[in-house]
């Protein structure tokens, strides 16, 4: 203080200058502003602002610092696992459509490939029983030709016997075969 | 209990410094003592307070990262609040730049002066000493020096926390804006002009920076006298208050209400001198604060 109130005095117009001084030094003589008790006080307050840097604020700014960088870090580590997330999210709704698609494309594909076995069981079925039907149709046939064979060698037998009996003997064997005939032709007709 | 107690404390508080002041000096003196010397070095009783409130902060901050826990609570949660608290107000004032670097000094500076203000006011403080003639700060009327003085109802004190700044402060407005642009800073015209407007503007702002430069000279000086004088004027008060019944079993009441006004005039002046100063450096920084910015 001394100096700047003596810096004040020396700018100030010089007719002034011993009063300002007088006061200056009224003033360090008032308050004690010696440089034996200014000095040791002003390295003391440094010390102590070294001190209190060293062993108060810096370990508390120390340990503030390390809380902002882990909270940093806790908030970067959040954005990351909601950006992953997101991915997985994102990810699993394309696995779950791709699934749907699949599974919609195999159930059509199965009811296709279902309908496709009905068909061709159905052909299979149809064909087969239209081929029973035929065999029967034709054990049938075959069957009624021979009972109609059977019937007409039995009424051309019953023919020929009841004429062989009616004629007596009268007729040749050559009129005996034509009306033997011409009754089976008629059986037949 | 707990009424009691404080009861108790705020009876010996007032009840102690006017004991003393009855049996001791008939006023406080306006500058310190001395307590003792190392050759040349002095000693003296304001010095000796500041040592112990360092002592007491140092003491508390150690016990309160000793065994630092994840999530706070305690003392470790109290400190960091009070640290954390006053980091954001300086970071709101200074910026973010500014406040890294220069913390420890504001945050010093706030809690030396606070602290010293308070433990001015425990019991014994001024009041507890010896009898001797002779010494720095002994006079011829008064024999009585007490171990301990507020601290910063020293001038000598106040006045080296002020220079320290005003030096500190040169250093960083160096730092942070260069030597020209220190000198532009203080000099040089703000805005645009051009012809002969711009001539008469250099004039100008050379007679502003004359000024600026002598505000600057004088800000020691101006920080210095307001803390001195705001907590002498609080010590005269309590002991004139002590002293204004003349008896020592009532003089006790007096002083109560000014005892809490004092640590509202402790807390406030340790509050305006941190503002000050960091204001101080804002506004020598701003400039380069800005472009910092627009870079960013």
């Amino acid at each position: 203080m001394f100096y700047q109130l003596t810096l004040l005095a020396v700018t100030t117009v010089p007719t002034e200058e011993a009063g300002l001084a007088d006061t200056v030094n009224g003033i360090s003589e008032k308050f004690k502003i010696y440089p034996e008790l200014f000095f040791p006080q002003l390295i003391s307050f440094l010390i102590v602002a070294i001190l209190l840097k060293k062993f108060a604020f810096g370990p508390i700014q120390e340990m503030l610092e390390q809380r902002k960088q882990r909270i940093a870090d806790g908030e970067a580590k959040l954005i990351e696992i909601e950006k992953q997330l997101a991915d997985s999210a994102k990810h699993t709704a394309e696995v779950v459509e791709k699934a749907n698609a699949d599974a919609k494309r195999m159930i059509e594909e199965a009811k296709a490939s279902a309908s496709n076995i009905v068909e061709q069981k159905t052909q299979e079925a149809i064909s087969s029983a239209q081929q029973i039907i035929s065999k029967a149709e034709a054990a049938a046939q075959a069957e009624r030709a021979q009972i109609a064979a059977e019937l007409k060698r039995e009424f051309g037998r019953l023919v020929a016997d009841t004429a062989q009996n009616a004629t007596a003997g009268k007729l040749t064997a050559d009129q005996q075969r034509a009306i033997n005939d011409d009754a089976l032709r008629q059986v037949q007709a | 209990m707990r009424k009691l107690i404080t009861s108790l404390a705020v009876f010996f508080a007032c009840v102690s410094p006017a004991l003393a002041a009855g049996a001791a000096h008939d006023h406080l003196p306006v500058h310190a003592e001395e307590i003792f010397r190392f050759g040349p070095v002095v000693i003296s009783n304001s010095m000796l307070m500041i040592w112990i409130v360092a002592a007491v902060v140092i003491l508390v901050a150690q016990l309160a990262t000793r065994k630092i826990a994840l999530v706070p609570s305690g003392l470790q949660n109290f400190v960091e609040w009070i640290v954390e608290s006053l980091y954001n107000f300086l970071e709101g004032i200074l910026g973010a730049h500014l406040v890294k670097r220069t913390f420890w000094f504001f945050g010093t500076i706030f809690v030396l002066i606070l602290f010293t203000n308070w433990f001015g006011l425990i019991p014994g403080v001024g009041t507890v000493g010896w009898f001797k003639e002779g010494g720095y700060g002994g006079d011829s009327h008064d024999t009585f020096h007490p171990f301990l003085r507020g601290g910063n109802a020293d001038l000598n004190m106040t006045l080296a926390m002020a220079i320290s700044f005003a030096l500190i402060w040169f250093y960083w407005a160096i730092s942070e804006n260069g030597i020209v642009g220190f000198v532009k800073h203080i000099f040089a015209p703000k805005g645009q002009f051009s012809g002969p407007m711009a001539i008469m503007m250099l004039v100008v702002f050379a007679f502003v920076g004359i000024l600026e430069l002598v505000s600057i000279l004088f800000r020691p000086v101006a920080l210095s006298f307001r803390l001195f004088g705001n907590i002498f004027a609080g010590e005269t008060t309590l002991e004139t208050m002590t002293a204004i019944t003349g008896n020592w079993y009532t003089n006790w009441l007096p002083p109560i209400p000014f005892y809490f006004m004092e640590m509202l005039v402790g807390l406030i002046q340790a509050l305006v001198f941190m503002l000050l100063t960091s204001v101080f450096l804002k506004l020598i920084c701003e400039h380069h604060e800005e472009e910092g910015h627009e870079h960013h």
